[in-house]
């Protein structure tokens, strides 16, 4: 079922001034409810603003952006009960928290909604749960933890309201790898439990490659092409001619196979090349080749 | 509402005054407030008013942007308005209502002023804020208040310091969007509710705000002194204004517009 459909789309940066830009030109895209969808596209490409309407911050300048079938713009009154339905992560969210303790920032949101306290204590403690967020964490000041820990919390204080479609800009920028690791654990952890649609912003090609199962690719403020990991990974050459690029380990795929060593197709990420090299190793039948 | 504020708002162009020497234009400026505010009689306010016009038109700024200040001082100018009708005292009453009497003498007063003061922003914020960057304004600041160096005032300082200020206006303004658009995707409501609960949600935008304000300002004296700032002394300027003739024309130009304003 299409949870969220987006029908000619364009949005103006500053409108009449000498800074007037075009960000988004007829954007036409739909995403599947259950879904995890990765946009890439090289900065620039209209990522940001993208995620901004999908949410409400931004209105779009023509075109409608239909969730469960209903444009969001029907009511603008009641953005508010969209936005708790449509949880955005900005880029670098850590700089957002602002409260004395973590748990009161991660029930922020919640609190907003009109929760009472109990239900917004549930709240907190599975947000907090799914971010790998202990305990002992919870009545300390957001300032005093780490990069990661902070992401986490902000990503917590989202998740706290229970959205039904996630979507996260950036989540994993500038962490490093238990970060990033940490970051889409929680991530998948929400997706499982809950049945949200997930969208991830994300100039990593390895963790679309990992984590999503729809790709939408963004070029000069249009959609270039949608659709499967591989359906977009098997178009490297055209993928470089935008900027972008695809997964490391795909690209050793792909030169084993110029220099004769054929390990089979769709290998995107390092799990899937690990399985297929292993029979090389423990001298089985030879694999694909 | 954020982006009211026309200082350092410069809007790139290639008018007559885009290319007049900053020095001169804050020379020019000068003129121009005290020739605003020596206007008396009914032809020196029609100078005024002609000349800020032309003003306007000749630096191609489009109008709506020079009049959108005007959001920012609405009040003050609706104050000023009021206070004058209702203050004035003189001859010509019109009605009295109570113990509020309006004379004819002070609707033209607060007319007068509301002019003066809708001129006043106009002609500063087209002569400064709009065709002037914000580092060719400290830099003919600097230049000159030089001469006071002799009295020992750190001019370079305070140049130095107004450019930094005048370069993080719009970053702190982006960074403002960024925090208020973060909260509000967090379901945080900003034009509800009473001046009370109005200021209460102003604390999950500063507090963020300030914390990455002085993070910044961190790292920016850091980065300072990785590449040897060490102040004034001894320092060169790696574009040096000179005047033109085209400066001259302008100051005797702004110096006639002044003498009529006061003569007449």
């Amino acid at each position: 079922m299409t949870k969220i459909e987006l029908k000619g789309v364009s949005y103006l940066y500053g409108g009449k001034t000498p800074f007037e830009k075009k960000a988004l030109n007829n954007i036409n895209a739909c995403i599947e409810e259950g879904s995890i969808t990765g946009i890439i596209g090289h900065t620039g490409s209209g990522k940001s603003t993208l995620v901004q309407l999908l949410n409400g911050l931004l209105r779009p300048t023509e075109g409608q952006i239909l969730l469960d079938g209903r444009d969001i713009w029907e009511k603008p009154k009641k953005m508010r009960a969209l936005r708790f339905k449509v949880g955005l992560v900005f880029q670098y969210p850590e700089y957002q928290l602002f409260e004395e303790t973590v748990k009161q920032d991660i029930a922020f949101g919640p609190k907003n909604m009109g929760l009472s306290s109990d239900e917004a204590e549930r709240r907190v403690m599975d947000a907090a749960k799914f971010c790998g967020l202990g305990q002992e964490l919870m009545g300390k000041s957001p300032f005093e933890l780490s990069g990661g820990q902070k992401r986490r919390v902000a990503i917590a204080g989202v998740m706290a309201m229970s959205p039904e479609v996630l979507i996260l800009d950036e989540p994993a920028a500038g962490l490093d790898p238990q970060g990033r690791s940490d970051i889409f654990g929680g991530i998948c952890e929400y997706r499982r439990k809950t049945g949200a649609t997930v969208i991830i912003v994300s100039h990593s090609m390895e963790d679309i490659a990992r984590y999503c199962d729809r790709v939408l690719v963004m070029s000069k403020g249009q959609v270039w092409a949608e659709g499967s990991c591989d359906e977009i990974f098997s178009r490297a050459d055209e993928l470089e001619a935008i900027g972008l690029d695809i997964p490391q380990i795909a690209r050793l795929v792909r030169l084993l196979k110029e220099k004769g060593v054929d390990l089979g197709d769709k290998l995107y990420t390092v799990g899937d090349v690990y399985r297929a090299l292993l029979p090389y190793f423990t001298g089985g039948d030879g694999g694909a080749s | 509402m954020l982006r009211d504020i026309t200082l350092g708002q410069y809007f790139p162009g290639n008018s007559v005054f885009h290319r007049t020497d900053p020095r001169v234009k804050i020379v020019l400026t000068m003129l121009y407030i005290v020739a605003v505010f020596m206007a008396d009689s009914l032809l020196s306010y029609l100078i005024m008013t002609a000349g800020t016009i032309l003003l306007i038109a000749v630096s191609r700024i489009p109008l709506k942007t020079v009049t959108s200040g005007f959001k920012t001082i609405l009040f003050i100018i609706i104050f000023t308005a009021v206070l004058n009708i209702f203050w004035t005292k003189g001859e010509n009453l019109l009605f009295s209502f109570g113990i509020i009497n309006v004379y004819a003498e002070g609707l033209i007063h607060a007319g007068k002023m509301v002019l003066r003061l809708a001129c006043l922003l106009m002609g500063t914020s087209v002569l400064i804020s709009y065709t002037t960057s914000p580092i060719a304004l400290t830099d003919g600041l600097e230049r000159l208040l030089s001469p006071l160096k002799v009295i020992k005032l750190p001019v370079h300082e305070f140049a130095m310091m107004m450019t930094i200020a005048l370069r993080f206006i719009p970053t702190l303004i982006e960074e403002t969007d960024k925090i208020m658009n973060a909260q509000k995707a967090r379901g945080a409501d900003f034009t509800e509710g009473n001046l009370l609960q109005r200021a209460k949600a102003l604390i999950p935008i500063l507090i963020p705000l300030f914390v990455s304000a002085f993070m910044r300002a961190g790292e920016l004296a850091t980065a300072m002194e990785c590449r040897c700032y060490h102040g004034g002394e001894g320092r060169t300027r790696m574009t040096v204004l000179k005047t033109k003739p085209l400066d001259w024309i302008l100051l005797s130009v702004f110096i006639a517009y002044g003498v009529g304003i006061i003569l007449l």
